[in-house]
């Protein structure tokens, strides 16, 4: 049964990579990120029930690791605003900043 | 093959399992290929609901409330203010990037791949974990004896991350 | 009487070295000065090699030797610099100074034109320098060293003028002819340090190891080792058959054919063999080999002599042809006989070229055929030249006369065949000597210039070499065999040969009067008729040069081509596929620096995966 949970968070895992990579507009971006925590915290809990030493440790891991997300969610979204309103875009493709 | 399958089925929890997780994939799935951005983030509310649910049958009773609270709830919210406060077009036009995403395309699967035969390969002992009736109660417990300094620790970066958040965000008036 | 001056004869090479210096240092601005430096310089080493002569000829037969600079030392055995001063090498040692102070003198106003003259004269330096170095050395190592270095300067000055095509082409002949002979001589220097005891290469143990035969060394290992020796002689002494750059080398100033390439480097040659004369008697097949050499070297340049038209080209298979009769004259034994005739050579032959130069300079050209009658206007060129070539034809009383007189002496009691090669080739250069001197200085004048008479400056190092050729025979005549005395310090007997003399001046007078019978006014504008095979043989100097050509130039030019085929498509294109990688690797990182988050994520994605495979490969294999 483990395998399966693994194999789903794997699954959701590459789509989030996969949107994250390709994706033109950050919010889309962050939201795919979103997801690949998702993938990992489902990754937690499966093994804090099926896992070698099952405990409750690995739920309050998950927590922790949903607070962190939430923190990122919140900044990301600041950082996006901030910069719609100095370049007028949220396309992913031109914040080419670090080039120059 | 398919007696297997039926049989696979007719347990309860497995085909639980097989909804959610199909919920779970189509949402993401239609979270990458949907043309408009508000239709994207309700997919995504759809994957953040049915893993709430997978985190029920896996004994998580508080992890999915909390699930649905923040990423479903609040987030989903937050990313749609986000969304609101810029400008969107239909993300319509194709972008020119055929050798990015052919290598993205390869590495993703090369990666998923990667994955799935070290779970195949790994070897996991049959043991179960105890299900305790009262999780939320065990967990309260746990963090406010164990994983107290933790917490408070997350507490701080969280006040700090969102005091920062709305430093960043506000509009520099001079 | 002390050697104090031996003991200074270090000093000698250093004056010009020091000009070299300052010349090189100061370039183009010294221009109107540097020839002072030199001609400073060439005239404090004259002087001091006269008095080291003075002193020697007062002193005992001791040789002052100095060698306790430690150049290299491994194991045991150490290599030393010094110098050595014995009546050999100070007679060389005036010889050398002497021509070079006349030539950078007569330079000053030969080359006076020349933009580069600063450069002109620091090689003269440089030169004077090495060559010096060359006659004090105390090993063989040290001589070698000064003897490349004199290879260079040849190299250098031959290509003087290196924007003529031909020049060059004369410069790259010189050096890379005489290094085939370095490399004999290289090669007999490893097999001396080899076999020699306690490996030393100086020429004091050198001289007593091979005189006393005390050494354990196979007959076969001596020939071998002379025969070596005399290889490199032979490529810096133009003997055949590496005497081809030897007339190629005329394409450099006249000041430098006649101090190079008359009297002193190509002299370098038999002044090896003399040096390591020991080594050479040790060995009679070696003795024999050097005798045929220069026997056959002295009438084979001298018939060629007799078809060439370039009037420094004539004098320069006569230089072949004479040091051939030094060569000889080692060759059957007559040590004395073939230093003498290097001293004398040096006077008349360098007065020779000196000569031409006089010419050249006044006509700018220097095919005889558009010459004559230049004895009008050139009295003293004309005078002197004439001294120089009675001298250079061995004609009573002049220096030419009794040296070669004292060659073919020794060759009429040694080897017959010899003697009839050496009295052969004496015949041909008074005969080519005659019409050279006839086409070119008498008669009418056939050029559209008016020659001048060329400056004191030019005319001074004439008269003194003139009165040199003339008078230097006597210190070895068969009356007086000084010399002999001096240099070898036996007792010699007087052995007057009056056949000897008689036949070689028949012999001379006869080449003269033919010569002067057959070429007459007449010949020069009909020579282009009248030519038979032997003449077309003679003009094209027995078609060596086109032999040479078609047997190793072509073939290694061929191998050369196909090296650098190898080299350009398969090297190269190596060489060229690694930088294209290399250049392609770094375009692509290029344009992987984008600023684009999402494809350093995507690098970094690919990257972790291919890291992970190889894990997982190595776990496989």
């Amino acid at each position: 049964m483990i395998s399966s949970y693994l194999t789903l968070a794997a699954v959701l895992f590459v789509i989030g990579l996969y949107g994250a990579l390709s994706k033109k507009n950050a919010v889309i971006v962050l939201l795919c990120i979103e997801l690949m925590l998702n993938a990992v915290n489902l990754n937690l809990i499966a093994f804090a029930k099926y896992g070698i030493n099952p405990s409750l440790k690995g739920q309050i891991f998950s927590l922790f690791n949903i607070t962190i997300a939430a923190a990122e969610a919140a900044v990301g979204i600041a950082i996006l605003i901030a910069l719609y309103r100095n370049k007028a875009t949220a396309n992913v493709t031109e914040m080419n900043s670090l080039k120059k | 093959m398919l007696e297997n399958f039926i049989d696979f089925l007719s347990n309860g929890e497995n085909l639980l399992f097989i909804i959610f997780s199909m919920l779970v994939i189509v949402g993401a799935v239609f979270l990458i290929n949907l043309q408009r951005v508000v239709h994207m983030v309700i997919a995504l509310a759809t994957t953040f609901i049915s893993l709430a649910g997978l985190y029920v049958m896996l004994d998580a009773e508080f992890l999915a409330f909390v699930q649905v609270l923040i990423y479903a709830g609040a987030m989903t919210i937050l990313m749609i203010f986000g969304i609101m406060m810029t400008k969107h077009e239909k993300q319509n036009e194709e972008p020119k990037r055929a050798l990015h995403n052919v290598l993205l395309l390869v590495g993703s699967i090369g990666f998923f791949i990667i994955l799935y035969l070290a779970i195949q390969d790994a070897v996991f002992p049959i043991q179960e974990f105890t299900s305790n009736e009262e999780n939320t109660k065990m967990i309260g417990i746990e963090l406010f004896t164990w994983h107290v300094i933790p917490f408070e620790l997350v507490s701080v970066l969280l006040t700090v991350a969102f005091i920062g958040a709305i430093i960043v965000a506000k509009r520099e008036e001079d | 009487m002390e050697s104090v001056f031996s003991q200074l004869a270090w000093l000698i090479p250093l004056f010009p070295l020091i000009a070299f210096v300052i010349l090189i240092a100061i370039g183009k601005q010294g221009n109107k000065w540097s020839a002072y430096i030199s001609i400073g310089a060439a005239l404090l080493s004259f002087v001091f090699a006269f008095l080291v002569l003075f002193e020697r000829l007062n002193g005992t037969m001791d040789a002052y030797t100095w060698d306790e600079f430690d150049w290299l030392s491994f194991g045991d055995i150490s290599i030393r610099l010094g110098f050595e001063i014995n009546n050999l090498n100070a007679m060389m040692l005036i010889v050398v100074t002497l021509v070079s102070l006349l030539v950078n003198l007569y330079s000053k106003a030969y080359m006076k034109d020349d933009h580069r003259i600063t450069v002109f004269y620091s090689y003269i330096s440089l030169f004077t320098f090495s060559m010096l170095g060359l006659v004090i050395s105390v090993n063989l190592l040290e001589l070698y060293i000064f003897w490349e270095l004199v290879g260079v300067c040849s190299f250098l000055l031959i290509g003087f003028w290196y924007e003529k095509e031909s020049a060059k082409a004369a410069a790259k002949k010189a050096f890379i002819v005489t290094r085939i002979g370095d490399i004999g001589l290289f090669i007999a220097i490893l097999m001396l340090f080899w076999y020699m005891p306690n490996h030393s290469l100086n020429f004091t143990d050198i001289h007593n190891a091979f005189s006393t035969n005390s050494i354990p060394i196979e007959a076969w290992v001596i020939t071998t080792i002379a025969i070596l020796i005399f290889v490199g002689a032979m490529g810096k002494s133009g003997q055949f058959p590496l005497h081809t750059w030897l007339p190629d080398a005329m394409e450099g100033p006249t000041p430098i054919s006649a101090l190079i390439h008359a009297a002193t480097m190509v002299a370098a040659g038999v002044y090896l063999v003399a040096r390591t004369y020991d080594i050479f008697l040790a060995s009679p097949i070696a003795m024999e080999v050097v005798a045929y050499v220069g026997g056959f070297t002295a009438i084979f340049a001298a018939t060629i002599a007799i078809a060439q038209n370039d009037f420094k080209r004539i004098l320069a298979y006569s230089t072949v042809s004479q040091l051939g009769y030094m060569i000889m004259a080692l060759g059957i034994g007559a040590y004395t006989a073939g230093v003498f005739h290097l001293f004398t050579h040096a006077f008349f032959k360098a007065l020779l070229f000196l000569g031409a130069g006089s010419v050249l300079h006044a006509l700018h050209k220097q095919d005889i055929r558009e010459m004559g009658g230049i004895w009008k206007s050139m009295k003293v060129t004309t005078i002197t030249f004439a001294i120089g070539a009675l001298a250079l034809s061995g004609i009573f009383p002049f220096s030419g006369f009794w040296s070669k007189d004292a060659i073919l002496t020794e060759a009429y009691h040694d080897n017959l065949i010899l003697f009839i090669v050496g009295i052969t080739a004496a015949f041909f250069t008074a005969f080519y000597m005659t019409r050279l001197f006839k086409i070119a200085f008498l008669g009418s004048n056939r050029s559209s210039d008016k020659p001048k008479e060329s400056s004191i400056v030019m005319t001074l190092p004439l008269i003194v070499l003139c009165i040199l050729a003339v008078i230097a025979g006597f210190v070895f005549t068969p009356f007086n065999p000084w010399l002999g005395e001096w240099l070898t310090g036996n007792v010699v007997e007087e052995h007057t040969n009056w056949i000897v003399m008689i036949l070689s001046t028949v012999v001379a007078v006869a080449g003269i009067v033919l010569g002067w019978i057959v070429f007459g006014e007449k010949s020069v504008s009909q020579s282009a008729k009248s030519r038979n095979w032997a003449y077309n043989v003679l003009a094209n100097r027995y078609y060596v040069d086109e032999i040479y050509e078609w047997t190793i130039v072509r073939p290694l030019r061929i191998l050369g081509l196909v090296l650098n085929t190898i080299d350009r498509f398969i090297v190269d294109g190596l060489v060229k596929l690694t930088a294209n990688i290399v250049l392609a690797t770094g375009r692509a990182s290029t344009r992987m620096q984008n600023g684009q988050v999402q494809t350093y994520g995507l690098v970094t994605l690919i990257g972790f995966i291919i890291i992970i495979a190889a894990m997982l490969g190595r776990r496989y294999f």
